[in-house]
Formats: C-alpha cells, structure tokens, sequence
C-alpha cells in the first residue's frame, strides 16, 4: 500500500494520540510520549507492527500521544493510513483477539445499555469496568461525519483488547445506506456480540443487516451469531415493532430510543405522551418472545428520578433500560432487581404449584388467588432472575 | 546498608547527620524537651512596625546559613518566599536552608537561586517545578527532607529544625504582631502553620500588606512572639489558593472510586450518628464527601466533626447540619474563609493540634475513616505520594501520613491506570504512608482489603462489594497499559522521606537511566 497524501487521525484529549503520515522516500517514525522514556520503545514498535500489517514500506510517521493504550496508538495510526492511502480491503482484515470472548445466550440479562462514544479515548480507557450488562459503542450519534472512520477503527481496536468478562458488546452502527455497512465490515472485525441498528422503521431493515451479517461473520471468522437489537425511535417504528421484532432470529431485544419520537409525534416527553409507545413496544417484543429495553433517562444528576422511571417500565414489562452515565448502571440495576415481596410470592406460588401437582390437582390457588400458567411462569422467571444475581430467597412468610 | 521496616535501605548517615530507620508506626518514645525561642521583652511602646521587607530582614540579623521558615496558605499564590530570597540575595545572603511549609509551581523562581547557592538546602514539600530540579540530584548541599504537616511541627518542635528567622505572611496584622488570616483584601484563610515557627525561632517577622488598628483578631499569631512586623505592597495572591477542582468531577472512573469508597465505609458501620471524618479537595475526594453527604441525608446521620482541606462542600454540609464542626487547617477557596469568619462551628487548627505525634492528642487520632489519595500503591498496601513512578519528586506528603496513623478506617481512593502509568506496583517507588495504617485500597477495579483487617473483608463481602486482591488489579491494568521501562536509581540522595516520628522511611534517589 502508498502514502498518496498526508493525513492525520486521533486529538491531543487525554488518554488519546494524534498520529501524522505522510509520503516519505523511508520509513521513519518519531514518538512524542507524555509519559516521556517510559513507554517510548513500545509505542515505537506498535507504530512498526501496525505499518507492516498494511505492507507500508516509505512513510514519515509521527506519534504524539498524551497517555494514550498501544490499542489506541494503532486505531489512530490505522486511521491515519486509512486517510492517507485513500482505504481498501486491508482495513476489512480482523485483528487478533487478545484472551477469549464467549458467546452471549439469547436471554441473557440485559438490565443496562451503556452508550459509550465510539471516538473518545479517554472514556474508552475505562470502559472495561463500567459493570453494565451490555456496552454499546456508539458510532451514530455520537461521532460526528468526519470522525466516522476514524471511531470504527478505535472501536475494532477497543473491542479486540480488552477483557470485558461476562459484558455483552454491541456497537451501534450508522443507518445502513449511510456508513452502515462501511461500519460493519470494520467493526466486526473486534468480534461484538451484537449490532444496533438505529432509527428501525421496517423489517426489510432488519432482513438486510440479518443478511449483511450472514455475509460478513464468516469472513470475519465469528464463532457465533450476530444478534441484532433495533432501536425504535420513530411513531412509524412502533407502529411496526412486532413485524421489526419478528423479522429476524437475530433480533434479540427491542430498543426504544424517545428522543426522536418525542420531536416526530411533537408530544410531551412525559410519562403519559410515552406510556402508548412504550406499552405498544414490550407487547410486540413479548409476542415475537424476545426482551424489550426502554429509553435513556437524560438527567444523569437525578438519580432518585431514575430510580422512579426505571421502576416504572419495569412494571410495563422492560426487561432493561438504556443508560449513558456509568453511575446510571447500579440504580437500574438495583431497580430490575426482584423485591424480597415478590420473590416470596414467587416461592410460594411455585410450592402451590409443585403442592398441586403432588396431590394430582389439576387448580392451583394460592393466597386465594388462581394461578394459571402464565403466572407459574412468571413465578419462576423471578426466582431464576434471583438466583442469576445471586440474590438469597427466603420462604413465603 | 540497614532495612527499615518498611524494607527500605537506609544509610546510618547523612550528611553527617544520623538517621533513625522506620521502626513501625507508633513505636518511637519521644525524649527530652520542648524547643524554645530565647526569652525577650518590650517596654510599653516600642515600635515593631518596620516599612520594607529589606529592613526588617537587615534588623534580625539573618546570615550566610541561616534557616529561614514559611507557611503555605497562599500555596501556588505565595508571593513571600521569593520576595525574601530575592531580597537576601540582593543583601549578600546566601547558603540558606528553607524550611517552609510547602513550595507550588509559583516558586519556580527559586531555581536561579539554588544554582547560586543562595539556597543551598530545602526542608519542606516541593510541589511541581523546584521538586522536579531538585530530583536531576547535586542541586542542594545536602538532600532535601520531607515531613508531613505534623512531622513539621514535631521538627520545630523539638529542635530538630533550629528556624532562625520565621517569616509568617500575614493578610491581617496590628502594630504588636497579632496576625490571622481571615481579613484584608488578600485573606487567605488559616495561617496557623505557621505557630509553632513564632513559638522556636530566634527571630519573628509578621509580612503584611493589610496592617489593621490594635488589635487584630483571631490572633493565630501571638504579639509576645513577634518581633516584627514589616509592611510590603502585597503579601500574596488568594486566587492561588484553589486546590484541585471547584466543581464535582464528571468522571466516570473517579465517580465510581468515590462511590465506593462511600459504600465501604458505610458497609463497615462507620457511617453513623458522631462520627468524625477527612474530607479533601481533589476531584475523587470532593465526589466522595458529595456521596456521603447523600448517604448521610438519606440516613438521617449527623457527623460530630470533618477536618479539612476545606471547601465550600463542607462549607454547606455544616450550614446544614450534616456536620458539627469543621476543624479547618487549610483552606481552599474563599467561600471557606469567610465562613471561618462567621461562624464559630468552623474553627482554626494547628498541625500541633489535628497532626503532631509528640502530643497527647491529635484531631486525626478521632477520625472514623479517611479518604487519601497516593500516585502509587504497592503489595504491601505501602503508599507513595511524593514521586512519581519516574522517579521525579514532584508532591509534598502533606497530611496524608498524619491522617492515615490516625484514622479507623484509612481508604485510599487511587485509579488503577493514570495517564497510561499503572499505580499499583509490586513495590512502590517512594514508600510515604506505610502499609501497616493503610485499610482499604479502592480503584475502579475493586477494593482491596489489607489482610491485618479481615474484618473489614467480611463486612465488604456481606455488603455484596466487589473485594478483589491488588495482585489481580494490578495484572487487568497491566493488560491494558503493557509493561513500560523502569527508572534506575543511583546512590545518591536527593531527598530523605520521614515518618512523622521522626524516623526515616525512605530515601529519594538520583535517577541515572531506564531499562
């Protein structure tokens, strides 16, 4: 590959690096470290192991960083190139995964989805111990246009480094016809568990990511199946949610995003002007049988308010919510959480239950109440989601 | 050459000086007595008010090798310490030993007059610019040393530290040498750093640009130990004395350390009606008192008394009723100070009276838990807060062994990775704070629990905390951050760390190359 023009990626933000290149008769590169001699050589042969990758033999590269992880001297340098050399099949290639990622199950708990920007190094740095359950690298709305490229390659980066445990990954891409699929052919490249696809209005969506995906996981040698959260934020998305739900065996979760929806239907952004969307929302996900995660709560200062809302669409159904601040994660998480009232009323229905079939009673009633099928199932959902958080059950009183 | 016990090689002497190697935190008996200045008098009448700095310093008879002393309440808007060393170089002084309480950034200014040997020893904090130079080593006849805010006092205290001339940059002043630091246009807040300088030096001298009718009160500085009192334009320069950030910060990381640096305590049931604790400024510091104020709120807990580091955080938790008293050693923004003003809940204290191991009573000694900081935390739950992890001297202990002696429950709040430079090493560069009064270690990671308190272990574990090992956050860290070069140290001294007893607990090296 050629150095056709000089280019430069990345910013002078903590924890970031501003790479430059540019046609040289050699190959040379210079290294302006923050944490002066202590990483200096590192950082030099991360810079040559990246040049090599892309078969670059004459460039002048210059490293200036403030701190910044070898993964994000790559991604920047890569980006750099990636400007420099006008692209090309050789960014498409995966890179190497550092340690070992395991699949994510269809119903996994999904109480947080933490947004986390796609281009910020600095709260890249961190991001392995933020403790939502899924982390959603944002390549939308949260990169502007010119820095898109530039965000995919931190994130493939991000994504093949670090050691997430049990977090499920996502990143949410741009709407496909607009960067979508140039994101996807990169970023699948870090081996996410899944794809958000922002703005979902029609099934046809759904099928084309389900088939871009079909095409681009085995390239990328993905040992599992992509899964696909839509985020619903238009009256048009709701109105088509179970079809968008149903129109995949990718779909996993339902989003719902309000912003947008809120500006579209020109209401309120109140409990009331949402209850509709949101209620229209977990039905469609519960008929296609997959989980439903409701909107951020934009106030990040307001927790008690979080707290509130949070336990209010749980009482709708959501299975979780969306959240942007890495404080956000514990309160929602403790408001998913099954209260010890509930959980002893699921106990106790389940030994009615268990009572019933013993005896070979066909009714089951318990505290005066008939317990049919559906609310066995719900009984037991609770003491499995119990049991996953480690929660201690106690016996019925 | 001897281990301290702290494992740290320390040289019998330096400088001709013996040194006494860390024994253990409070294993040291004090002998002997109290320094004192040489007994003085006055007739009714005389005249101490002198109108410049040169003539007063003319008076006392400063000299080649003379120590000369400071506060830092000004801290990086003091404008004294380079106003007298600029002034005594003019007058032919040289080869002087400061003994201030602490240098910042703003004394940058000093490093011409060390390479003339005007200074030619520091005993005091370096912050930032003239702690970096005196790090490249040979800067200074003999290393410098390092105390605490109480280990100061000790020193003055008891002679181990002779002060020849003490100059107490003072807003507020009367014609006798009364002097504080809550009035005139340049108030500061608490010069009280400074008492134990006018109770053992030879010689006093009150710098003031703001001199009030007799008398000036509070009196932090007593009239019967001054000798003079000279007047200048201006004493210092209040704006510098913000510390850290004025906001709470919006950090995700430091947020969650100060969170659950909140919940620690709290889980292990210190968080109750009369308790005592530290508050600092300080992005992590300031989160975690913004926490706990929450927590207590929520409880309906009210705390006897919070020592500072003071900002108008605390300021309000007082004017609430969260907290009783503020017992107030330093303060960090205006609003503080003119609360010390105020209200009489919100008192001035010395480092004698919250910090001095020589004493039958330290505030910090009553504290329930305490929140520190550290650049690097080893194995051995060992704390550095004086270099950085290459090498360069570039903090003051401040009170951080003080506080750590003395509290319950001492947290040190600390990111696993700052600036790409991982803090929990297998040893610290520079062992500050000890591992025996270190408690808990919270990062982003988790929160390590010193194994001579397991339970405190328990109490975490059944609060469902996330306890983990430092071994086991040093290696996550390390994952990200890959393993760097390493600074080598030379032989020589730049700096020998002390224990606030006195004893030395380690020594700062040269650093000759990396590897």
């Amino acid at each position: 590959m050629e150095i056709l023009r000089a280019a430069s990626c990345g910013s002078e933000e903590r924890s970031d690096a501003q790479v430059r290149v540019q046609p040289a008769p050699a190959l040379s590169i210079t290294v302006h470290s923050k944490t002066g001699p202590m990483y200096r050589s590192r950082i030099e042969e991360v810079g040559r192991e990246v040049i090599s990758r892309y078969g670059i033999a004459q460039a002048e590269v210059e490293i200036k960083e403030q701190g910044a992880y070898d993964h994000v001297i790559a991604a920047r340098l890569e980006g750099a190139l990636f400007r420099a050399t006008g692209g090309g099949e050789a960014f498409h290639h995966p890179i190497p995964l550092q340690g070992e990622r395991k699949a994510s199950p269809h119903d996994r708990l999904r109480r947080t989805r933490l947004y986390v920007p796609g281009n910020s190094a600095r709260l890249l740095a961190f991001c392995d111990t933020f403790d939502a359950d899924c982390l959603l690298f944002d390549l939308e709305d949260a990169v502007p246009p010119e820095e898109k490229d530039a965000a995919r390659f931190l994130v493939r980066r991000v994504l093949a480094t670090l050691d997430f445990g049990g977090t499920e990954l996502w990143v949410r891409i741009n709407p496909l016809g607009r960067g979508g699929e140039e994101d996807l052919k990169v970023v699948l490249g870090g081996r996410p568990h899944g794809i958000c696809l922002p703005k979902a209005e029609s099934p046809v969506q759904i099928t084309e990511l389900a088939g871009l995906l079909y095409q681009l996981e085995g390239r990328c040698g993905l040992p599992w199946r992509v899964w696909i959260m839509p985020i619903i934020e238009s009256p048009k998305g709701v109105a088509q949610a179970f079809e968008i739900a149903q129109a995949s065996e990718r779909v996993v979760c339902l989003a719902f995003g309000a912003e947008d929806y809120v500006r579209e239907v020109g209401c309120a952004r109140s409990w009331e002007a949402l209850l509709w969307a949101r209620s229209q929302l977990v039905a469609a996900a519960k008929a296609a049988g997959i989980q439903a995660s409701d909107t951020v709560y934009p106030d990040v200062e307001d927790e008690e308010g979080l707290r509130e809302e949070t336990g209010r669409v749980r009482g709708l159904g959501f299975d979780g919510k969306g959240v942007i601040h890495p404080l956000q994660v514990r309160p929602v998480h403790e408001a998913f959480a099954p209260t010890q009232e509930e959980l002893s009323w699921a106990r106790g229905v389940v030994q009615a239950a268990e009572e019933a079939r013993a005896k070979g009673k066909g009714a089951v009633a318990y505290q005066g109440k008939m317990v049919d099928r559906p609310v066995l199932r719900r009984a037991e959902r609770l003491l499995e989601l119990a049991r996953e958080l480690g929660m201690e059950v106690r016996d019925a009183a | 050459m001897p281990h301290n016990a702290v494992g740290r090689e320390i040289p019998e002497e330096i400088a001709g000086k013996a040194l006494r190697p860390f024994q253990g935190a409070f294993t040291t008996v004090p002998q002997g007595r109290k320094a004192a200045g040489p007994l003085k008098t006055i007739r009714p009448g005389t005249n101490k008010v002198v109108p410049s700095l040169e003539e007063a310093i003319k008076n006392s008879g400063l000299s080649d090798g003379m120590t000369i002393s400071f506060h830092h309440a000004y801290r990086d808007g003091d404008l004294l310490v380079l106003k007298v060393v600029e002034t005594c170089a003019r007058l032919g002084i040289g080869d002087l030993r400061l003994f201030p309480t602490a240098l910042f950034p703003c004394h940058e200014g000093l490093i011409p007059y060390i390479e003339e040997g005007v200074v030619s020893r520091i005993e005091g904090s370096m912050n930032g610019p003239v702690g970096a130079f005196v790090s490249q080593g040979g800067k200074l006849r003999e290393p410098a040393v390092l105390r605490s805010h109480g280990g100061r006092w000790r020193a003055a205290e008891c002679g181990e530290v002779k002060i020849d001339v003490a100059f107490i940059a003072a807003p507020c002043a009367d014609q006798c040498g009364n002097a504080n630091g809550l009035f005139g246009e340049n108030a500061c807040g608490p010069i009280s750093f400074s008492v134990i300088d006018s109770w053992v030096a030879d010689h006093v001298i009150v710098v003031t640009d703001n001199l009030v009718p007799y008398p000036a009160i509070p009196p932090e500085i007593e009239q019967g130990y001054v000798d003079q009192v000279a007047v200048v334009d201006r004493v210092g320069d209040p704006s510098g004395i913000v510390s850290g950030t004025l906001r709470i910060t919006r950090s995700p990381t430091q947020l969650k350390i100060a969170h659950l640096a909140v919940e620690a305590v709290k889980a292990a049931g210190l968080v109750r009606d009369g308790m005592g604790f530290q508050a600092g400024a300080g992005g992590i510091s300031l989160a975690a008192t913004d926490f706990l104020a929450r927590e207590m709120r929520k409880s309906g807990v009210r705390a006897a008394f919070a020592i500072g580091g003071v900002t108008r955080f605390l300021v309000d938790l007082l004017h609430e009723g969260l907290v009783g008293a503020i017992l107030d050693g330093q303060a960090f923004d205006l609003e503080s100070i003119s609360s010390l003003r105020e209200d009489v809940r919100h008192q001035i204290i010395t480092p004698g009276f919250y910090a001095d191991y020589n004493s039958l009573g330290c505030a910090t000694y009553m504290l329930d838990f305490a929140f520190l900081g550290g650049t690097e935390v080893d194995l051995e739950f060992n704390v550095n807060v004086v270099t950085h992890s290459d090498g360069q001297l570039l903090h003051g202990i401040g009170g951080h062994q003080d506080v750590a002696a003395g509290a319950k429950v001492t947290v040190i709040t600390i990111p696993t990775i700052r600036g790409r430079i991982p803090t929990i090493r297998e040893q610290v560069t520079t062992v500050t704070t000890p591992g025996e009064v270190v408690d808990l270690v919270v990062t982003e990671r988790g929160i390590a629990v010193n194994p001579r308190r397991p339970d405190l272990k328990e109490d975490l574990k059944r609060a469902g905390l996330p306890v983990r090992e430092l071994s086991e956050m040093k290696a996550e860290a390390l994952r990200l951050v890959g393993e760097g070069s390493s600074p080598v140290f030379g032989d020589e001294p730049v700096a020998v760390v002390q224990w606030r007893d006195g004893t030395v607990i380690d020594i700062v090296r040269k650093v000759e190359g990396w590897q």
